[in-house]
């Protein structure tokens, strides 16, 4: 009971703090926190896989990436006090119905609905990678001529002006 | 445990999530919003994977993909937030206004189009004069 | 031969000038006009004095009611007038050639003298009402273009536009008179209708009110009284298509008509009445008028209106004879003076009598003829209008004296009256032209006077010669007989000499007056009341203007302003409120990705909810 509403606290509170706080890298470092609650989330759910490549990729690659996105473009250290939007009120009101609307259908759905944790089948790397060769492979291949993919176009997109062919501006 | 648990903490943190996409002034940090929603979506997956004891494990591989296809995507995106830096020199979601439907914007595009009738035939056509919705938003 | 070959030949050389290059254009249209006039010759002479023409039918338009037919029949009086308008269109394009050498629009203008004739020839061959009407509209159309012709000037333009709208007026009639007769007779048939009033299968009610609105039709085609005004002002077109058109043809088709229609006109007093009485008043009217003009071709065009009410009264009181007789003699002698006076305008450079004098001895070719012309006019032997004159009078003396009625009288009254009156005008108009010492102006005008070349000269001689010597086709007088009456009298000795006598003592008194005005203007001893009077035309023209054209100019004005600031602005209105909501609309497309997302986000739940709220109550 313990360790799950703890994780479940911290996992709202850090994700609160990300979309509210002021400083930027801040936002960034919280957001780790809240990866890094998830991925205890997963594994209390018997995903031991799926939490270490949460924490490999989610917390390893992309934090890295958005903190390199926000040096690359300058992003100012320090409190920012207008870094929020005119739309934050009719957002918050969105978002507060969101989150009614779903949290009241799952209550609806799944009321009374326990998880047997004991019957639970391990997601180890075995089982993981099994399930994924055996059942999986043809997506699996499709997500790598994705990723392909969406390598090329970052590279085509972010080479700088007057070394596209023709010399195109952007 | 109960199975409302993972879920309602996957609902809330995809309305905070929202609430990031729509509220937050830096691209940067929309881009964050959407990586929580997209981990709000991951939980999901995985509490329903463990609910069902699926023998495929179709929740946890499509939790993996999910996370190779958020990857991606915040490759692109933060690739995208580059090129705007660099030609707006600034990533402000506010101030990117330049698709919008004025008479301000339509009478900026006529004066383009006339100078570019003006000068037609003397440059090439591909890669020709800047269009107007990239200049405009400066 | 088919008398379509009359109406086709003109056609086909029309479209031809059109078609040849420019240089060609003169001497086409004048070999238009040699076939034409052939071509009438050989469809006319084998029918002169025909009492009855063979219909020949092309076709029948089914109306559902009383069937059209495309009949062309050639009689007798049909014959004559087709000789008359081939005639008169062959003088008129031959000397066209020379008179308007310079013209640069010379194709339009053949085309529409060769379709005018042909539209002529239509309605003088036509059986059908309908295909009389055809012709009778395009000769209008011709009319107002020709008149327009130099449409520089302005007051061509006007003359023109009202000559089309009076004559047009008129035709309103004319159309219902069809229609009266199409109902009456089954009909359209003009034969038919005749057939119909000789059988006594014509009511006389309904044979007055038909013939009342075709004199509609024909008072506006021949400018009587009351819609007398046109002519005159349609003199700005060029000479020889009022020569044409004004004089011979278009005008004379108004007479032709009534007399084709003479059974039917016999059939109503109240009809014969009414044309007695318009035909007194114009006769009458028109020669006062001419009396005090100074513009040689207006004087001509009052003799038109004067002449043609003297061919309507002889018809008015049955003398088909006298009135056909007089219509080809009157056409043949008002073309040459018309011919004349476009000579003169050559020669001198402008139509004013008081720009004239002492021609005689510059243009003696021109001055002759138009002597010979005005002799016929006032009609004094030997020429042809002495006799057709002499025709005219003796049918009106004698419906007067055998059981005349009041509208009899009045109409001998007035014809006597008139021959006075046309004797003085036609004198004066000689006198101010040919005599005289002009003023030192028009001297050294005059000085560069020389007589216009041979193309010109040509029809004025021929047609003097027709004048003077017409007077011999009296010798065979069956061409122009009612063939229900073979034995017309042509000559009646003693209204001929009362009338030679009293036209001489005329003739002496303007010639006395003449001298004491200074060899100028005999018409300046006339009182000023009686003067101005004249000269004004009684004020007929300001009166119809006042009554009929400027209301109307305002009702337009008024039709422009309602549509410029009534309808229009609800036209503008409507695009204003468009745009004024796109406007509105576009408020939304403010170009922030966030406000579109929420958008989005909150359409989303809401279908949700929706579709919940739907589920459960379905389910429920």
């Amino acid at each position: 009971m313990g360790p799950r509403v703890l994780l479940g606290v911290t996992a709202v509170g850090s994700a609160l703090l990300v979309v509210t706080t002021g400083r930027l890298v801040h936002s960034a470092l919280w957001l780790v926190v809240t990866l890094g609650a998830l991925a205890g989330c997963y594994l209390l759910l018997a995903a031991e896989f799926v939490a270490w490549v949460q924490v490999l990729i989610y917390v390893g690659a992309v934090v890295v990436l958005l903190l390199f996105a926000l040096m690359l473009t300058r992003a100012p250290t320090g409190p920012q006090l207008g870094e929020t939007t005119g739309n934050r009120a009719l957002a918050a009101v969105v978002a507060a119905v969101v989150a009614i609307v779903l949290v009241t259908t799952v209550v609806a759905g799944f009321g009374g609905v326990r998880i047997s944790l004991d019957d639970a089948l391990l997601g180890s790397a075995g089982s993981t990678g099994e399930a994924i060769f055996r059942f999986w492979v043809l997506p699996f291949e499709v997500l790598s001529v994705l990723l392909l993919a969406a390598l090329v176009g970052a590279i085509a997109l972010s080479r700088p002006v007057g070394h596209r062919p023709g010399g195109e501006g952007d | 445990m109960p199975l409302l648990f993972p879920l309602v903490l996957s609902a809330l943190l995809f309305a905070i999530g929202t609430y990031a996409v729509l509220a937050r002034r830096n691209a940067v940090l929309v881009l964050m919003g959407v990586e929580l929603m997209l981990n709000a979506v991951n939980l999901n997956l995985v509490a329903f994977d463990a609910y069902l004891r699926d023998v495929v494990h179709s929740g946890q591989v499509l939790t993996l993909f999910v996370i190779a296809v958020a990857a991606a995507e915040i490759g692109l995106g933060l690739a995208i937030v580059l090129a705007v830096f660099r030609s707006y020199g600034h990533i402000d979601a506010d101030r990117l206004r330049a698709l919008a439907d004025s008479d301000a914007v339509d009478e900026q595009i006529a004066d383009e189009q006339i100078a570019d009738q003006q000068t037609v035939g003397t440059e090439e056509t591909a890669g020709g004069p800047v269009p107007a919705d990239v200049a405009g938003g400066r | 031969m088919s008398p379509l070959w009359a109406v086709a030949l003109p056609l086909l050389g029309a479209c031809g000038v059109l078609l040849v290059p420019r240089r060609w254009a003169r001497e086409l249209s004048a070999a238009a006009g040699v076939v034409t006039w052939l071509a009438g010759l050989v469809v006319a002479v084998p029918q002169l004095g025909a009492a009855q023409g063979e219909a020949v039918t092309y076709a029948t338009l089914a109306t559902g009611a009383v069937p059209i037919t495309l009949t062309l029949s050639v009689d007798g009086l049909a014959a004559l007038m087709v000789l008359l308008a081939t005639s008169v269109a062959l003088a008129v394009l031959v000397y066209s050639v020379a008179y308007l050498r310079d013209d640069p629009r010379y194709p339009t203008y053949a085309f529409l003298v060769l379709v005018f004739t042909a539209a002529m020839t239509t309605v003088v061959l036509a059986d059908d009402f309908f295909v009389l009407l055809v012709g009778w509209e395009v000769m209008g159309a011709c009319s107002y273009f020709l008149i327009g012709h130099f449409w520089e000037r302005s007051d061509a333009r006007a003359g023109a536009v009202k000559a089309f709208v009076m004559t047009r007026l008129g035709d309103i009639g004319l159309l219902f008179g069809i229609f009266v007769f199409g109902v009456a007779v089954g009909s359209f048939r003009i034969s038919a209708a005749n057939d119909a009033a000789d059988a006594g299968d014509l009511g006389a009610t309904t044979a007055t009110v038909a013939m009342l609105l075709v004199l509609c039709g024909v008072v506006g085609k021949s400018a009587q009284f009351p819609l007398h005004t046109w002519l005159p002002d349609a003199m700005p077109g060029p000479t020889p298509i009022s020569a044409l058109i004004h004089a011979a043809t278009m005008v004379a088709a108004g007479v032709y008509l009534v007399a084709r229609l003479l059974p039917v006109l016999d059939l109503s007093s109240v009809a014969s009445s009414v044309l007695a009485v318009v035909a007194a008043v114009s006769m009458l009217l028109a020669a006062l008028f001419a009396l005090a003009q100074d513009d040689l071709k207006r004087v001509f065009a009052w003799s038109t209106v004067s002449q043609l009410a003297y061919m309507f009264g002889a018809l008015a009181v049955g003398g088909y004879a006298a009135g056909i007789f007089h219509l080809m003699s009157h056409g043949a002698f008002k073309a040459l003076l018309f011919l004349c006076a476009g000579a003169v305008a050559h020669a001198v450079g402008s139509t004013s009598m008081s720009a004239m004098g002492g021609l005689w001895s510059r243009l003696p070719v021109t001055a002759a003829t138009m002597g010979i012309g005005l002799l016929a006019l006032v009609g004094l032997p030997p020429v042809v209008g002495f006799f057709s004159k002499d025709a005219v009078l003796g049918v009106v003396v004698d419906a007067a004296l055998h059981g005349g009625s009041v509208t009899d009288w009045l109409l001998l009254v007035s014809s006597a009256g008139t021959v006075l009156v046309t004797a003085a005008y036609a004198l004066r108009a000689w006198l101010m032209v040919c005599f005289g010492t002009p003023s030192a102006a028009v001297a050294d005008v005059e000085a560069a006077a020389h007589e216009p070349p041979w193309l010109m000269r040509g029809p004025l001689v021929v047609l003097a010669a027709v004048t003077l010597f017409g007077g011999l086709v009296l010798l065979s007088p069956q061409v122009l007989v009612d063939p229900s009456d073979p034995d017309t009298e042509f000559l009646h000795p003693e209204i001929a000499v009362t009338a030679t006598l009293a036209v001489l003592v005329v003739i002496g008194l303007v010639y006395a007056g003449w001298r004491r005005s200074g060899r100028r203007d005999p018409a300046g001893l006339m009182p000023t009341r009686v003067r101005d009077f004249c000269a004004r035309e009684a004020g007929f023209d300001e009166g119809y203007d006042r009554a009929f054209a400027r209301p109307t100019s305002r009702l337009a004005d008024g039709v422009v302003a309602n549509d410029r600031d009534v309808v229009e602005p609800y036209v503008r209105g409507s695009a204003f409120a468009a745009r004024g909501m796109g406007a509105v609309l576009r408020l939304a497309q403010n170009g922030n990705v966030q406000v579109y997302l929420s958008a989005a986000v909150v359409g989303a739940v809401l279908v949700v909810v929706a579709v919940a709220a739907v589920a459960r109550v379905v389910g429920a």
